[in-house]
């Protein structure tokens, strides 16, 4: 019988000692590469884009390449660039198309939770998620065509059948067209979650306040509502981060114009930073918007408290 | 005029079969007007790649007409769109089981152990979906071009996983809270390692929950239009990014747009539909499952 000469019980012990060791601090190793994503993605933008909003960094001037600018970036975003104006449309983007799409998206989960038939929920639910599915660059595609003043099916449609004269969307009413747009792109989203909240209610709660008779307003005032609080909230707050990231649709829709009338700030940071080059200024734009951001999310956060809603 | 009347309520005109009738009748009117809303654009840019390019935009619209492949023939041709969808394909694909890889087994984690902590790591993961795409892309636009990642694969995989991975831990987390530790246990006293165990029993359980975060990381991926449009320039170019510029430059050729727009939403649509059962738990980061 052959004894392991040395190197193999060497090797043994060192295999059998990884194995150790990777059995034993087995949270760490699976903790480890999230936390390492985590800080590239978090921490290491947000250093970077302080840093470069206070130097002078235009790719267009390598001569000051690099140099100290003090808030000279934020001055000309600011004071003589139209960032103010950006963070205006912004806002007015923003709780538009929030307002809208929690009101249909509520409504249309009410309703549809109430139908009878297993095949016709099963059916609206589909269809009603599908916008969802669309790319931002296909949807602007999509209503680019169907809005064009010469070749577009709508405008077409409300000239021959209504008496109104149909405006030309993407130039006469930009931000209008926008935020209904973005509507029918993202109600689903808020429908699925209602959707899901409602159906979790318990029948007991409904039937009890069925047989006092409350009409039917009074039943969603005080019985669902309250009782869907934390998913409203979870569900608004998840749209108004994703609304304040809207960049694809607008982008390709409308490039920002007609002038600067549908200018997102993050379509202001793109066209500073990317297509005249001044990475500096729009860092010191980025800045200012995460700051914001990350403010407006804790202190909501705070408001809401996560308190049963995840543990 | 109705004639009957609720006996209990005199003062209501219908009776209550009646006036629920009505209400189905109502409801149902609505929700067909809105699934008609929603169809009608979808309708329109199928049927608009299926019609020759002078038809497809002939007003008023051609309602009934012979269905052709003629632009998606063209489309085959157009060798950059082809490169593009490739591309994209393979990075997208890429980028989801990579970003599996790092977020199930730290889910895992901070479902099962008491992370010091963890109420501030759940919300810092959270956090990095706050952070908007165009203020995280200035800082990797300048390393990426320092580093030589700018307009290559990995670069973009790396942006992909960036998307996805707080979406990942948030819901596989509630997954693995759902599954009972026992099994688990029990494995273990039958002399399994932990990791065993977690890949013998508790993974197999979660597998619905990987599936559907699979293919939502794999939609926001794929929809995504402003990273391809920083982060690349010809050889890691997107789908996307490809469509775009056909609405600059080939703006007269509607039908060759209609088709390329429906091949790209064309897969996401199917996934949609097979995954919507989990779609709530996965948008909302898991935060509706509490029952």
């Amino acid at each position: 019988m052959n004894t392991p000469t040395q190197s193999e019980v060497r090797q043994g012990i060192s295999v059998a000692r990884l194995r150790a060791l990777w059995n034993d601090y087995l949270p760490y190793w699976f903790m480890t590469p999230m936390v390492l994503m985590m800080l590239l993605v978090t921490i290491f933008p947000g250093i970077y884009d302080l840093y470069l909003s206070l130097v002078h960094y235009d790719l267009s001037s390598p001569s000051t390449m690099g140099s100290f600018a003090g808030l000279s970036n934020f001055e000309t975003a600011f004071v003589s660039g139209d960032a103010v104006h950006s963070f205006a449309i912004t806002i007015a983007f923003v709780a538009g198309a929030l307002v809208l799409e929690t009101c249909l998206g509520f409504i249309l989960a009410a309703l549809v939770t109430g139908v009878r038939s297993e095949r016709m929920q099963t059916f609206y639910r589909v269809t009603f998620i599908l916008p969802m599915a669309v790319a931002p660059v296909s949807l602007a595609t999509i209503f680019r065509i169907m809005l064009n003043t010469e070749v577009g099916v709508i405008p077409y449609l409300i000239q021959t059948y209504t008496p109104f004269v149909a405006p030309n969307f993407l130039s006469d009413i930009p931000l209008l067209t926008v935020i209904t747009i973005d509507t029918w792109n993202w109600t689903p989203f808020m429908f699925i979650i209602f959707y899901a909240g409602l159906s979790s209610i318990p029948d007991t709660l409904v039937e009890a306040s069925q047989v006092d008779g409350a009409p039917l307003w009074r039943r969603y005032v005080h019985v669902i509502i309250p009782y869907m609080k934390p998913v409203l909230f979870v569900a608004i707050l998840i749209r108004l981060i994703d609304l304040l990231r809207t960049f694809g649709l607008v982008f390709s829709l409308t490039r920002g114009g007609p002038g600067s009338a549908t200018k997102l700030v993050s379509i202001n940071i793109f066209e500073t930073g990317f297509k005249f080059v001044d990475l500096g200024v729009a860092s010191a734009i980025a800045i200012v918007y995460l700051i914001c951001i990350v403010a407006l999310c804790n202190v909501l956060i705070a408001v809401i408290g996560f308190e049963g809603v995840w543990d | 005029m109705a004639t009957t009347t609720d006996p209990k309520h005199p003062s209501r005109r219908f009776s209550k079969e009646t006036r629920k009738q009505l209400a189905a009748i109502g409801r149902h009117t609505v929700l067909l007007i809105w699934s008609f809303i929603v169809l009608f654009p979808l309708y329109w840019i199928v049927s608009m790649s299926l019609k020759p390019p002078r038809e497809a935009i002939s007003l008023p619209p051609d309602w009934v007409f012979l269905p052709t492949v003629y632009n998606y023939i063209q489309l085959a041709a157009e060798s950059s769109y082809v490169s593009a969808f490739v591309n994209s394909l393979v990075m997208v694909v890429s980028s989801v089981i990579l970003v599996l890889l790092i977020g199930v087994p730290a889910a895992y984690i901070l479902s099962r152990y008491d992370v010091p902590k963890q109420r501030d790591v759940l919300v810092w993961i959270l956090s990095s979906r706050m952070l908007p795409p165009i203020a995280v892309v200035i800082p990797f636009f300048v390393i990426f071009r320092a580093l030589n990642l700018y307009d290559t694969r990995i670069g973009m995989v790396l942006m992909y996983i960036t998307i996805n991975i707080s979406l990942v831990v948030w819901v596989m987390k509630a997954f693995f809270d759902g599954i009972p530790e026992t099994l688990e246990e029990a494995a273990r006293v039958d002399g399994a390692t932990h990791f065993q165990a977690f890949l013998r029993v508790t993974l197999p359980s979660a597998k619905p929950g990987i599936i559907s975060v699979a293919i939502i990381s794999f939609i926001f991926a794929w929809i995504e239009l402003l990273f391809g449009l920083v982060l690349t320039n010809n050889r890691a170019v997107t789908v996307s990014m490809q469509v775009y510029q056909f609405i600059g430059v080939r703006q007269i050729e509607w039908s060759l747009l209609a088709a390329a727009t429906t091949v790209i939403i064309i897969p996401v649509l199917l996934f949609v539909v097979a995954v919507n059962k989990y779609l709530a738990a996965g948008l909302s980061f898991g935060v509706v499952i509490k029952e």
